[in-house]
């Protein structure tokens, strides 16, 4: 026994009682019990800090709220109107999904293909795994400055620049350039940089639960490394994929760090040449006070998360995989 | 085994927790339980944004010392920090709470803030010193006839260019538009480009052309900012020449690419001033934004901090009395908050004037820029307004057309006017 | 013979790849580390250095000694932050992905989808009436205001979940069998067999806690409650931009994740391996 049974401030503990009491509580109902004790503080957590914001927020998403979050001034469904008649903020839906779709597959695949690779080596192996997910380690926020003011800056001094000089490129300012849109390279570097070795790391383990024999059988049948990869490890990473492409999707239509960090000057959001929804809504609410109609955002983004991945759900089957009772 | 190491392992984990726990409950700070709050009837809260200069916080702390000091039953606790832009969001959201400052400061008046009942009118305290005030800043901070804000520092922003460099190049200041577009072209050479107004290539560059061309952002209660058209349609011609600095380390508001000579012209604020003498000693001048034509006139922008009393504040009395001393009366604090941490201009004209560091050389001229040229965004302007007003600067840049552009954005910008006047 | 040429082409090729991406996965820590060692007029130059001139270990120096900005409280406040928030964080996690995947009870769907939807709504916006209730309960300027609402991770409860729906039947029967209750077999079963899997996600708990920022800026309003994120941004300022010193104190923020990372990096992937995330 622990110590703790020995204190004098340990009065409440009812050993004894629950212990005959539990025997006599019917299978059901103690599973009942149990199921509560072990939920119960993650649901009053997030219903207090979570579903109470949640609520309020939709309420307010009804109301018209300029600097103020008190309720009552009701407007139905003015705030969404108003967003959805804002040209900037469609865009910026038009945007994200368009993002979404270029840069999952792209973070998919290079995460997957590293795990590949790092898996296939023998030596080194932990080297390149810390290696790759080191990153992870780095704040948006850190990260952003290092990309802005030391790899892509529009000075010479600029990492890219000095390499582009060594081959006769003038110095460009990559994040300025509109056309062709150079500052993409400096969005999705630095997101690859970020995210891939974390899932990496995900692939890796969905990688070393398959079984070896398979890959023997392949090799048996003189399988080469492309089609043992077609045939053996790609079906075999399926409900990993599947759960991997589900986090990329709902991290990529909350696109807002990066983004934020890459193109703020200080000032007010403006100049940017993309912005994602979060950013629209974060300068509607958190810069320019106008929180009803930051609010409605927020659900219609919610809105486009949530169909997004019933879609991918449907087209992957990912939904019947999850609950297998 | 495996069970009793997991008991220890678990053990070691409570343990940790608990210590954990501890040290947190004694670290958690009492704010208000600073050592001049000690004796004192009503501790104030008083809100700055974080400075850049050295000694800048050390010296708000000093001032609020003084305070109490004279007036024993009022201690100011000074919070500070958070830079320009989560400042303004930092601020919000404590205005929604229980935990609001009873002073702050405000980088851009909002006149929002005042018609939502947000800010505390100040007309009483400033009695007949008004008069005494640099009148720009006293329109800029009245609301429906009532004063509700008073500026500790007025900013003064002008054009700095390198009088070397623009002697080797033949050209001198320019002074319309088309003149600052040749002249940034003639200066770009090398590794030097001729203007710098912001990473962005964008910066203020919008409000100063529209100011240019002698047109306002909002007049009355309309947003007007479209007549200017043909000005910030300059932006394209601007920027078609590739001699204007993007994407540089610092941003146009760091003297940085200055005195690096990365720039050879920049638009920066008087702030930076003993930085740029430290580093060039008398090699720049200071000049206007050009007027854009003939018909236009010379600008350079007005902006600073202003202090305001929180209309919910429980001491609104005590808040008010402080401000009365330390913005009205004190002249020789006010003198050491303007030019002993970078260069600021005091607000009271007599204070200004008796400035030692503001009445000579560059810093001078500057201030006469500021006096005769300045202008203040509208107290109406919103950051919503402003980051639709920039975004269509920029796709104009870009070159979309400027009437179509500016007219939709303010379309909008219209509609949150009408909004905000309800 | 033929086929043997080939792997160790193969895997040389492999190596090469290998070693070429992994230095530039390392480059931005390079440049970070040499801009911390530089002076302003080195950061902001036009021209490129290999190296900075000396190494200025007065950046770093400078950052602890200015009063102005209490740098090394940022830091102690941070890393109680992150030392609360990630055991506390992982273990409720745990306790309601175990309840979900295993304790078969009517309500269950509704109990995980209530957890499952708050990833889908973006903080961002829910963040001001967050701020007002936390307010209202006096957290502003407190460690628990804080830490609390970081505390309820359903991103952790998922992966936990998906980590329990595979674990083997026979031990909990076992245990069962033994007289002990659900929770008993929660307590001194499954908790001793998921060491592994809470450490890992206690580390990805850690980096979340350590790296936020929008909540500490509203919630630690005095200095005395910044985080080290609140900290650095304070560099930023408007008006001079001390860079070294903004990268040094990043050098520093990151250090005790890089730290982290290397001591623990076998188990996070072990952890995260057997998660298997099956669903």
């Amino acid at each position: 026994m622990t110590v703790t049974g020995t204190r004098p401030l340990d009065k409440t503990r009812p050993a004894p009682v629950t212990a005959t009491r539990r025997r006599r509580l019917t299978e059901r109902q103690s599973k009942a019990f149990a199921f509560v004790v072990l939920t119960a503080p993650m649901l009053i957590g997030l219903g207090v800090f979570r579903y109470v914001a949640i609520g309020w927020s939709f309420l307010l998403s009804f109301s018209e709220a300029r600097r103020t979050i008190s309720l009552g001034n009701w407007v139905g469904f003015d705030n969404y109107r108003q967003l959805l008649s804002d040209e900037r903020f469609r865009d910026s839906l038009t945007m994200i999904v368009l993002f979404t779709a270029l840069i999952v597959p792209v973070t998919f695949a290079a995460s997957l293909g590293l795990a590949v690779l790092v898996n296939r080596v023998k030596r080194g192996r932990a080297f390149f795994r810390t290696a790759f997910l080191l990153p992870a380690a780095v704040s948006y926020v850190a990260a952003a400055m290092i990309w802005k003011m030391a790899l892509f800056s529009g000075v010479p001094s600029g990492l890219a620049n000095t390499l582009g000089a060594l081959f006769g490129v003038d110095p460009t300012p990559w994040i300025q350039t509109t056309s062709p849109p150079l500052y993409w390279i400096v969005l999705v570097t630095l997101r690859l940089w970020l995210q891939v070795g974390l899932y990496m790391i995900l692939f890796i383990a969905g990688l070393q639960a398959i079984p070896p024999h398979l890959y023997e059988a392949a090799a048996l049948d003189g399988a080469g490394p492309w089609r043992t990869f077609r045939s053996v490890t790609f079906p075999m990473l399926r409900s990993t994929s599947v759960a991997i492409l589900l986090l990329m999707l709902i991290a990529a239509l909350q696109a807002f760090d990066e983004f934020y960090a890459i193109f703020s000057t200080g000032a007010s959001l403006g100049s940017e040449p993309v912005r994602t929804p979060l950013m629209h809504l974060y300068g509607v609410a958190l810069q320019d006070q106008d929180y009803g109609v930051g609010s409605a955002g927020a659900f219609l983004l919610t809105l486009l998360i949530v169909l997004v991945t019933l879609l991918q759900g449907r087209i992957l089957g990912f939904s019947r995989a999850g609950d297998k009772d | 085994m495996s069970a009793r190491s997991a008991l220890s392992r678990r053990g070691f984990l409570g343990t940790s927790l608990l210590f954990v726990a501890g040290s947190a409950v004694a670290c958690s700070s009492n704010p208000q339980g600073t050592a001049a709050a000690k004796g004192a009837k009503v501790t104030l809260t008083q809100w700055y944004h974080q400075y850049g200069e050295e000694g800048t916080q050390a010296a708000v702390k000093r001032y609020a010392e003084e305070y109490t000091k004279a007036n024993p039953d009022v201690a100011v606790n000074v919070v500070w920090g958070a830079d320009t832009s989560q400042y303004e969001t930092k601020l919000n959201a404590a205005l929604l709470g229980a935990d609001a400052p009873d002073i702050f400061e405000l980088g851009d008046f909002r006149a929002e803030m005042a018609r939502k009942g947000q800010l505390e009118p100040l007309d009483d305290i400033y009695g007949s010193a008004k008069d005494g005030f640099n009148q720009a800043d006293l329109d800029y901070l009245t609301v429906d006839g009532k004063l509700y804000g008073m500026k500790t520092i007025d900013d003064v922003m002008v054009l700095y260019y390198r009088k070397s460099l623009l002697k080797k190049a033949g050209v001198t200041p320019p002074t319309t538009f088309a003149e600052l577009v040749d002249t940034a072209k003639e200066l770009t050479t090398g590794g030097v480009k001729g203007l710098f107004i912001g990473n962005d290539g964008i910066g203020d560059s919008p409000y100063l052309l529209a100011w240019s061309q002698g047109k306002d952002l909002i007049d009355g209660d309309k947003v007007v900012y479209a007549d200017a058209a043909k000005s910030i349609g300059g932006l394209r011609d601007l920027h078609s020449d590739k001699s204007v600095l993007l994407g540089f380390t610092t941003d146009w508001y760091d003297a940085g690419a200055f005195t690096q000579s990365a720039a050879a012209m920049q638009w920066c604020g008087l702030w930076a001033l003993p930085t740029i003498e430290k580093a060039l000693g008398d090699d720049f001048g200071v000049a206007p934004w050009p007027a854009y034509d003939k018909n236009g006139r010379p600008v350079a922008r007005l902006g600073g901090w202003t202090q305001a009393v929180n209309a919910k504040s429980k001491h609104k009395d005590e808040a008010k009395k402080y401000l009365q001393w330390l913005w009205i009366k004190q002249t020789d604090i006010q003198i050491d908050w303007a030019v002993k941490y970078g260069f600021h201009v005091p607000p009271q004209t007599e204070v200004a004037a008796r400035t030692p560091e503001l009445s000579k050389g560059a810093a001078k001229d500057a201030v006469a820029i500021g006096t005769k040229n300045g202008v203040s965004f509208p107290a109406e302007w919103t950051q919503a307004m402003q980051a639709g007003f920039i975004a269509a600067a920029a796709d104009i840049a870009k070159g979309a057309a400027p009437e179509k552009t500016l007219e939709k954005a303010q379309a909008k910008a219209q509609s949150d006017l009408d909004k905000q006047m309800g | 013979m033929n086929r043997y040429r080939g792997t160790v082409a193969a895997s040389i090729a492999t190596y090469v790849v290998l070693c070429l991406l992994a230095v530039v996965f390392l480059i931005p820590f390079y440049v970070l580390l040499r801009n911390a060692f530089m002076t302003t007029p080195e950061v902001t130059a036009t021209d490129w250095h290999w190296l900075p001139s000396a190494l200025n270990w007065n950046n770093f120096t400078a950052l602890f000694d200015n009063p102005e900005r209490p740098f090394g409280r940022s830091l102690v406040n941070s890393l109680l932050i992150a030392v609360i928030t990630a055991p506390v964080s992982t273990l409720l996690a745990s306790m309601a992905g175990y309840a979900l995947a295993r304790i078969h009870v009517p309500g269950r769907a509704v109990v995980l989808s209530l957890i499952v939807g708050t990833l889908m709504i973006p903080q961002a916006v829910t963040f001001l009436p967050t701020f007002v209730v936390v307010g209202s309960m006096g957290g502003v300027n407190t460690m628990w205001g804080l830490i609390a609402p970081g505390l309820f991770n359903a991103f952790a409860v998922v992966l936990f979940r998906s980590f329990y729906a595979s674990f083997p039947a026979e031990i909990e029967e076992a245990g069962r069998l033994d007289g002990l209750s659900y929770l008993g077999v929660y307590g001194r079963i499954i908790l001793p067999n998921s060491v592994t899997m809470i450490a890992s996600l206690g580390a990805l708990s850690f980096i979340e806690a350590w790296n936020s920022f929008l909540w500490p800026l509203m919630i630690g309003q005095d200095p005395s409650s910044w985080t080290v994120q609140i900290a650095l941004s304070s560099f930023l300022t408007s008006q001079t931009v001390n860079l070294p010193e903004l990268f040094a104190g990043t050098a520093v923020a990151i250090l005790p994740l890089v730290v982290m990372f290397l001591v623990a990096q076998r188990h996070i992937v072990q952890g995260i391996a057997m998660s298997g995330l099956k669903s």
